[in-house]
């Protein structure tokens, strides 16, 4: 190899992380905002959708689960307590499954959202369709527990995604809505003020 | 290469593609994703929309430089270019349609490793023009999305009962043609019927290339 071969190479390197580093940063900054806008815009929908008949929901605080960072809100009509909504995660096959988990003032669970998953296509993201989600409501917290049987006391496992339906259920809903009964039984006075 | 040469073989060059070298059905290249992304239709017409991007413009970027780069490091060079336009993909589909990006953007991220498409640009794009580097692309991304969105249709139809998440058969036929195990399978047959048809209807005339 010799000296202008090195020179050439070094060139060659030099423009192209350039040029590429260009694209990819104009990219980025063009497409992040949008990003997060669409972030932003399916939360506050989806914290709608949980509990329509809410006129008002309020963030109460932050909590982690999995090292991640949720949140959690109360649901208020007039000003009454009409349930909770729990921001949750639970540890998937291949991704953590984000889930918002909305309960009555008696923790049932009234609904659950699945915000984000990368599970198997076509097997556990099957979590995200209307017959599995659906099986939530009412049950308490005795009752998010897994069966590959036929169930509609407890919850039905996706044919061939065991994983990912107890990770929804036994993981996300279930330390959801333990974390929010305690919170708010345990610590009740801490919210009186609000 | 002439130019009279050159304004023919563009509609053989998208030909050649789709058909005599195939991707998966001819060449074998890229098995992994297609049997990964292909259990339902979607996932398989927009995943083979972003290899028909990424083809494309990894293709002309690397011809427009193919006089620039040093032999040495040109496959480190390819490489970082199939990156660049794979995330230039990735950030895009995640911004522009969500949704699909949720359930597809595991294996977009993938593309960067897919072997067909540093074996086009090693052995086509770096070797020719722009033009006939962009059809191409244009051929090898077609015949990919050719072949996913057939396994996909098969193994969607038959293991679901399902065509773009609509129901369309009230019943669940085979079941383990969308595991993977029935990935394999489909692949195989599929790729079986690709070939006696082609040999049947498009190898007559053509000699000696097998």
């Amino acid at each position: 190899m010799t000296g202008k071969d090195i020179i050439k190479i070094t060139l060659n390197l030099v423009v192209i992380y350039l040029i590429g580093g260009l694209i990819l940063a104009v990219v980025y900054a063009k497409s992040s905002p949008i990003r997060f806008k669409n972030n932003v815009i399916a939360e506050q929908k989806a914290l709608k959708e949980l509990i329509p008949e809410a006129d008002k929901i309020e963030k109460l605080g932050d909590w982690e689960i999995h090292e991640k960072a949720a949140k959690y809100w109360v649901a208020k009509k007039g000003n009454d307590t009409i349930g909770y909504i729990v921001q949750s995660f639970g540890k998937g096959y291949s991704s953590y499954i984000k889930t918002l988990i909305a309960v009555d003032k008696d923790f049932r669970v009234q609904k659950v959202e699945i915000l984000d998953e990368k599970e198997t296509p076509g097997l556990g993201d099957e979590v995200e369709t209307p017959a599995f989600k659906g099986q939530f409501k009412g049950k308490d917290l005795d009752h998010l527990k897994v069966l590959k049987t036929d169930t509609t006391e407890y919850i039905q496992a996706i044919t061939g995604a065991t994983i990912s339906s107890r990770a929804v259920t036994e993981d996300a809903v279930a330390n959801g809505v333990k974390f929010i009964r305690e919170k708010i039984q345990g610590g009740g006075t801490a919210h009186v003020g609000h | 290469m002439s130019a009279t040469n050159e304004e023919i073989s563009y509609w053989e060059l998208i030909k050649n593609g789709i058909l005599k070298e195939n991707t998966i059905f001819k060449l074998a290249l890229s098995l992994c994703p297609a049997i990964a992304v292909t259990n339902n239709l979607k996932n398989g017409v927009f995943m083979g929309a972003a290899v028909i991007f990424v083809q494309v413009m990894v293709n002309l970027t690397i011809s427009a430089m193919r006089k620039f780069i040093h032999p040495r490091i040109r496959l480190p060079i390819f490489m970082l270019v199939i990156s660049g336009w794979v995330t230039v993909v990735n950030l895009g589909m995640d911004a522009v349609v969500p949704d699909v990006y949720r359930s597809v953007g595991l294996y977009i991220q993938l593309i960067v490793a897919f072997a067909s498409i540093l074996a086009r640009a090693e052995m086509f794009a770096s070797k020719n023009t722009i033009m006939p580097s962009m059809f191409d692309g244009i051929g090898m991304g077609l015949g990919f999305m050719f072949a996913l969105v057939t396994i996909s249709f098969f193994r969607e139809l038959i293991g679901k009962g399902m065509l773009w998440g609509i129901p369309i058969i009230n019943a669940k036929p085979l079941l383990i043609l969308v595991l993977p195990a029935g990935g394999f399978f489909a692949v195989g047959i599929l790729m079986a019927a690709f070939n006696w048809m082609y040999a049947k209807y498009f190898s007559a005339g053509q000699h000696g290339s097998h």
